[in-house]
């Protein structure tokens, strides 16, 4: 038999949980943090190597951009902090039900926000 | 393999809409996934229209409604028409669910129904379920007693007896009806459904590993440990978040992932 048949639709039809939002924000903060770290070394690298190329650093900085993703940055690690916690737990199967699995999520995401605000105000 | 996008002929494309005659006093419409292997043709979407005050308030009598009076050629399964047997699982209104325990009220605006979702489709809102059938099978869904350790052979006749606390240990799994909403739920599944067994499949390993009747507890946490059949599972609860039974596959699988830890 010739196999035609088609695939169901999926990640298009399917309702955005907040569960499955909630697990995908953590994997993208996670890869952006990774990216991250390889930034920083840069950073480093730069500090290193001395005054004349840290002034591209400094350069670079003043940029609004710069902010933008600095502010992105310090979601992300506040939240893949926060949640990971979350996921800590989980492992031994702690607090599993669906109804603190969404009260643990919405405090995950007020605490970054509180953090991060908190950050800001401090630096 | 992750592959975000269909493929091609999977495409869904605009269908009938089917117009109701009569004076209609409570309208609601139901969009519908419709694929018919005899016509060479992409899935497409049916929209029809019912009077829900002539109809049960379910989502199932209003399919079953459909069946009957506006067209006999849709198809999906349904039995028990009361949340036990677990045929009529389908995706509607963005989350799978039974259709029989999904109340049409439920849904403001109208009513989209899919197959359960990343799963070849038989005809319309029939999924093929043979490969979770499969995995199914694979983890022994059955009691098992080999030699014990006082050394009585395996079914001796003797009633095999289990006290009301161990008893208690297989409540939250062996209610699952296995109509694979959480299977089909998840994302994990969706791109590694050919090797990651999936929540129904695994909660169902739960269910046989708590059971103190089952002499091979050990042999069966083995026969999982595995990266892909079961540390595909990324925590994402989607599973419960899913189930019309309102079990908690997620907790069940970490409970494994834990026993695995803990007596391996």
């Amino acid at each position: 038999m010739i196999d035609n048949r088609p695939l169901s639709p999926h990640l298009s039809i399917h309702k955005k949980v907040l569960t499955a939002v909630f697990s995908i924000t953590h994997r993208m903060t996670g890869i952006g943090l990774s990216v991250g770290s390889i930034l920083i070394s840069v950073w480093f690298l730069l500090i290193s190597l001395g005054p004349e190329y840290f002034f591209y650093f400094e350069m670079i900085s003043q940029n609004i951009l710069f902010k933008l993703v600095l502010l992105i940055w310090t979601i992300g690690i506040f939240y893949h902090l926060f949640n990971g916690c979350r996921k800590l737990y989980w492992s031994f199967g702690i607090g599993m039900d669906l109804k603190t699995v969404y009260t643990s999520g919405y405090v995950v995401i007020v605490l970054t926000v509180l953090s991060t605000v908190l950050v800001w105000l401090i630096l | 393999m992750v592959q975000f996008t269909l493929p091609s002929n999977s495409k869904i494309t605009e269908g009938i809409k089917h117009k109701i005659k009569e004076p209609n006093e409570s309208p609601k419409k139901l969009v519908i996934y419709r694929w018919d292997p005899e016509d060479n043709k992409n899935p497409r979407l049916d929209t029809y229209e019912i009077d829900q005050s002539k109809c049960g308030p379910m989502v199932l009598d209003a399919l079953m409604k459909i069946k009957n009076e506006l067209d006999p050629s849709l198809t999906f399964r349904r039995s028990c028409r009361e949340g036990v047997c677990g045929s009529c699982a389908m995706n509607i209104d963005g989350v799978n669910t039974l259709a029989c325990l999904k109340s049409m009220s439920d849904v403001k605006k109208d009513i989209r129904i899919y197959p359960l979702p990343h799963m070849k489709v038989v005809k319309d809102l029939v999924p093929d379920l043979s490969k979770a059938y499969e995995q199914l099978a694979s983890i022994k869904p059955w009691l098992e007693r080999k030699n014990t350790n006082n050394g009585v052979a395996k079914n001796n006749g003797e009633e095999k007896t289990q006290s009301p606390e161990d008893r208690e240990k297989l409540d939250g799994k062996w209610e699952c009806v296995l109509c694979f909403c959480c299977t089909t739920s998840c994302p994990s599944y969706w791109w590694n459904g050919d090797e990651y067994l999936g929540p129904a499949v695994l909660l169902q390993a739960a269910r046989w590993v708590s059971d103190s009747r089952d002499s091979e507890r050990k042999e069966r946490l083995k026969a999982i440990n595995d990266s892909l059949k079961l540390y595909r599972c990324h925590s994402i609860m989607n599973c419960t978040r899913s189930c019309p039974k309102g079990l908690n596959p997620a907790k069940e699988i970490a409970g494994l992932k834990k026993a695995i830890v803990t007596e391996l």
